[in-house]
């Protein structure tokens, strides 16, 4: 009985101190998952502004649409648009078999859709191009920070240049897409540069939206 | 101080209808000017009128917004983009000074995405300004055609695209209806008074198109406009361009995962504390024990 009292204390002691002990490395754990998964968790890292190079504004003898015929202007090669970093060859684009817009077969290019009126021409021209890959951004990444009047380039295969300017930037959810605003007829040279947007829906692995930039040309 | 809170409180419930006021009054005004504007252009299309000199003025204003110098007979002018509102075209005999009366003036009220023509139509006695409606949406994989007869010589013309009729009998001065006609290239015949041009001419799916007969040089002649043009088929819908690795992954929100780092330190604090109350040690047990029992 002599150390019995002490003994008791101690064992006392212990089993207190190890719950003490648990609840601190718990409460740690709790703490260090919620700061790595806040962390793996935030937007990932857009391409500092600081690292985009200022491309310089294309020069070349400059031919606005012919008054009509649209056979006769010729067929789109390049797109620069300056002021968000864009410089990229442009592919041909068909429709899918479903009848959809085809995509470009890489995120790095854009696509003139075929089937549209050729940039210059008088009548919408479509240009479409990834936002991003599965990894990182895609050559249409900062299309929706474009502002009116931005200047949009478009070389074509002649070594002719077209010179637009954006008038607006409008975001659709997929499923309300205006047709008509986007694809029908107008009576001037336009173009309509398309990418995706808005939220990603991981469970059909797609954007919900477009964004849409007008431009009109201007010279 | 109460006074002040619930004057505080009066305030800002008073602000909450004025900010929601103020939203859809700046949606909407983005929206007008995003796409509140239509196309006009200008046409002479009076074989026996001299050259004129055509204004563009926004309704009221003095100072022309275009100015279109020595419009011959037969001149149709490309399409400008302008504001959609009230507008007043003038013609003037070629050269005369911008503040002389003008001949001929008519008002268009363009409205946004429409599109016109304003055409000095008719012999030159008779010489009137129409403003004309131009369409502009195309049934897909197809074309419109339309043709305005501006040929004095011929008082009326029969029509006829690869054997279609677009018009029997189109009177000087006036233009036919829109027709719809399958896509591709084929002869327009135009045949009055014994007289007859013809023109092959290609017609894209999704395009309009305007085609005037004027006295050419030669005799009746067929100028083919492309008023407007889209894609010839529309793609369904819009595009498939991303695969996401830009996007936000996970949920977007940080509250639960600082709910999740709150709660974890709460813990360790509350484990770190019981550490601490455990190092003092029971005063009364630990007194008695101190004292040794006496025992043989």
């Amino acid at each position: 009985m002599k150390g019995g009292g002490r003994h008791a204390r101690r064992k006392g002691m212990s089993a207190g101190r190890r719950t003490a002990a648990l609840l601190v490395a718990a409460g740690l754990a709790a703490a260090g998952a919620g700061a790595v998964g806040l962390v793996l968790t935030r937007h990932p890292d857009a391409p500092q502004a600081a690292l985009l190079q200022a491309l310089p504004v294309p020069t070349g003898p400059i031919e606005a649409a012919p008054p009509s015929g649209a056979a006769q202007v010729a067929e789109p090669a390049s797109l620069v648009i300056p002021s968000i970093g864009v410089s990229t060859s442009l592919v041909h684009l068909g429709l899918t078999s479903g009848g959809a817009l085809q995509v470009p077969p890489t995120t790095a290019v854009a696509g003139w859709y075929a089937g549209s009126p050729r940039p210059g021409a008088i009548g919408s021209a479509v240009i479409a191009g990834h936002i991003d890959s599965v990894s990182g951004p895609g050559v249409f990444f900062r299309l929706s920070q474009l502002q009116h009047g931005d200047r949009v380039y478009v070389r074509r295969a002649d070594g002719t240049l077209a010179v637009f300017a954006v008038t607006h930037v409008q975001s659709y959810a997929k499923d309300a897409f205006p047709t008509t605003a986007v694809y029908g007829a107008v009576p001037d040279p336009e173009l309509r540069l398309i990418t995706c947007g808005g939220t990603f829906d991981y469970a059909t692995r797609s954007y919900l939206s477009n964004t849409v930039v007008y431009a009109k040309e201007i010279s | 101080m109460r006074f002040t809170r619930f004057v505080r409180r009066i305030v800002l419930l008073a602000a909450l209808p004025l900010l929601l006021l103020a939203v859809p009054a700046v949606s909407a005004a983005t929206a007008s000017a995003a796409t509140g504007t239509g196309w006009v252009r200008l046409a002479h299309l009076s074989p026996n009128t001299p050259a004129v000199d055509v204004y563009l003025y926004s309704f009221g204003d003095s100072s022309a917004q275009i100015v279109l110098h020595h419009v011959a007979y037969g001149t149709v002018s490309p399409y400008e983009q302008v504001p959609a509102g009230d507008y007043t075209v003038a013609m003037r005999a070629a050269g005369a000074a911008a503040t002389s009366a003008p001949v001929l003036s008519a008002s268009v009220d363009v409205a946004p995405g429409s599109a016109y023509t304003v055409a000095g139509l008719g012999p030159e006695s008779g010489l009137r300004l129409q403003v004309l409606d131009d369409q502009l949406t195309t049934p897909s994989g197809e074309a419109l055609v339309r043709v305005i007869q501006a040929s004095l010589k011929q008082s009326a013309v029969s029509v006829n695209w690869g054997g279609q009729v677009l018009d029997g009998s189109l009177k000087f001065g006036s233009v036919s209806s829109y027709q719809t006609v399958s896509a591709g290239t084929a002869t327009l015949t135009v045949s009055g008074g014994g007289e007859q041009a013809t023109a092959s001419v290609p017609l894209a799916a999704g395009t309009v198109h305007t085609l005037v007969v004027l006295d050419g040089a030669k005799g009746l002649q067929i100028d083919d406009l492309l008023d407007a043009a889209g894609s010839g088929t529309d793609p369904a819908g819009g595009a498939a361009t991303g695969f996401g690795g830009m996007a936000p992954r996970g949920p977007s929100s940080p509250l639960p995962w600082l709910a999740a780092i709150g709660a974890g330190l709460l813990l360790a604090a509350a484990g770190g504390l019981r550490v601490r109350a455990r190092r003092v040690p029971a005063p009364a047990a630990g007194g008695k024990h101190r004292v040794p029992a006496a025992r043989s």
